[in-house]
């Protein structure tokens, strides 16, 4: 490194870390727009995942629970009453072998899967009584 | 503008010099603090970016033009510690106070079943509400009233070039590598818990994940750099 470019480098960094500083500026600028961009998108994506805006986000909420529990009677209330126990608390429902590494049994849920569950379920539903929905 | 030709009337070279510096990156500073507002509120992000990038090109400009302004290291290292502090405590702000809102349980349950199903499994079945796997809770009272508020004020201490910036942001950051350890530990020993019934697993959180790494990157910098710029 010559005399010119010594003078060049930025405040604070000595000849022998120059290599690193600058590496380590590549890096922190693609960290930076990385979660910019994560930040951004995180959410409409997954809540297109999830079946919006098919589903509306209590409706998703809704199959949520049913499938965390495994129980099909749930309903996402919503707003939740302010200083009422936890929605799950006491459940007797949920499946796990239960273990000293306890492994849930729900399955992972597919792209825009929630909305085909829902329509079966209704469909199952206006099937039992005769037509009427 | 031309910073170097202004001259500020009754201030001697120098004292000029410092002037037109410091108002060069208060000025640069106006339009990144705002940007940094957006970019840790994670859902404005897109807005917060160009405002930050046209702070950091004023700076930049104002460098070339022979101002004593930041470091570009130490302006980006700033933000970026500040921005991801933010960001991780959006979502354990949610899941610590927030458990029972529509937007908890549709936002942190979908990111639960995609990446990590500390966020599905039994939620909100422990009294206290929230995520139920194992150790979980209590990374979050550990880290969020105090490792992430910490680094945002450290933060803030090391763009202002403050001594003790300097020194609290290495202590914070060393506090970012002990909570990555730990929470790769306990995710790793409770893995069936957090990555059973998930669409991405271990592959997907850590592609999610790996840009919170700000710590890793920072203190190499921090520990490297001629802390004598530090002297405010």
């Amino acid at each position: 490194m010559n005399k010119d470019q010594i003078n060049e480098l930025p405040l604070g960094t000595s000849p022998a870390f120059a290599g690193m500083h600058k590496w380590l500026q590549r890096g922190l600028i693609v960290c930076l727009t990385a979660l910019v961009l994560e930040g951004a998108f995180t959410f409409p994506l997954l809540a297109m995942w999830y079946g919006w805006p098919t589903l509306s986000l209590q409706e998703i909420c809704t199959e949520f629970e049913r499938i965390r529990f495994s129980d099909e009677s749930r309903e996402c209330i919503y707003p939740y009453p302010l200083f009422g126990p936890a929605e799950g608390a006491g459940q007797t429902t949920a499946r796990d072998q239960w273990g000293i590494q306890p492994k849930p049994q729900y399955k992972a849920i597919g792209y825009r899967e929630l909305i085909q569950r829902r329509n079966d379920r209704l469909a199952a539903q206006t099937t039992e009584s005769g037509g009427e929905p | 503008m031309s910073y170097q030709t202004t001259t500020i009337a009754g201030m001697s070279g120098l004292d000029a010099h410092d002037e037109r510096s410091r108002q060069a990156q208060w000025q640069a500073d106006k339009w990144m603090m705002s940007g940094a507002l957006f970019l840790g509120s994670a859902v404005f992000g897109i807005i917060g970016l160009p405002l930050f990038l046209r702070g950091l090109a004023l700076q930049l400009k104002a460098q070339k033009a022979g101002l004593t302004v930041r470091p570009m290291m130490v302006t980006l290292i700033g933000y970026l510690v500040a921005v991801d502090a933010a960001l991780n405590s959006i979502g354990w702000a949610l899941d610590m106070v927030a458990h029972h809102t529509l937007l908890a349980r549709v936002f942190l349950m979908a990111w639960g079943n995609m990446f990590d199903a500390g966020y599905f499994w039994h939620y909100n079945e422990l009294w206290i509400g929230g995520a139920s796997a194992p150790g979980e809770k209590a990374w979050e009272i550990a880290l969020l009233p105090l490792v992430f508020s910490m680094r945002i004020a450290a933060a803030i201490g090391f763009l202002q070039m403050k001594r003790w910036g300097h020194q609290w942001l290495i202590i914070t950051c060393w506090f970012g590598v002990v909570a990555w350890t730990g929470y790769i530990a306990n995710m790793t020993i409770f893995a069936d818990v957090r990555y059973t019934g998930v669409v991405f697993p271990v592959i997907g959180w850590w592609l999610y994940d790996i840009f919170y790494i700000t710590p890793f990157l920072a203190l190499p910098y921090l520990h490297s750099v001629n802390r004598e710029i530090f002297s405010h």
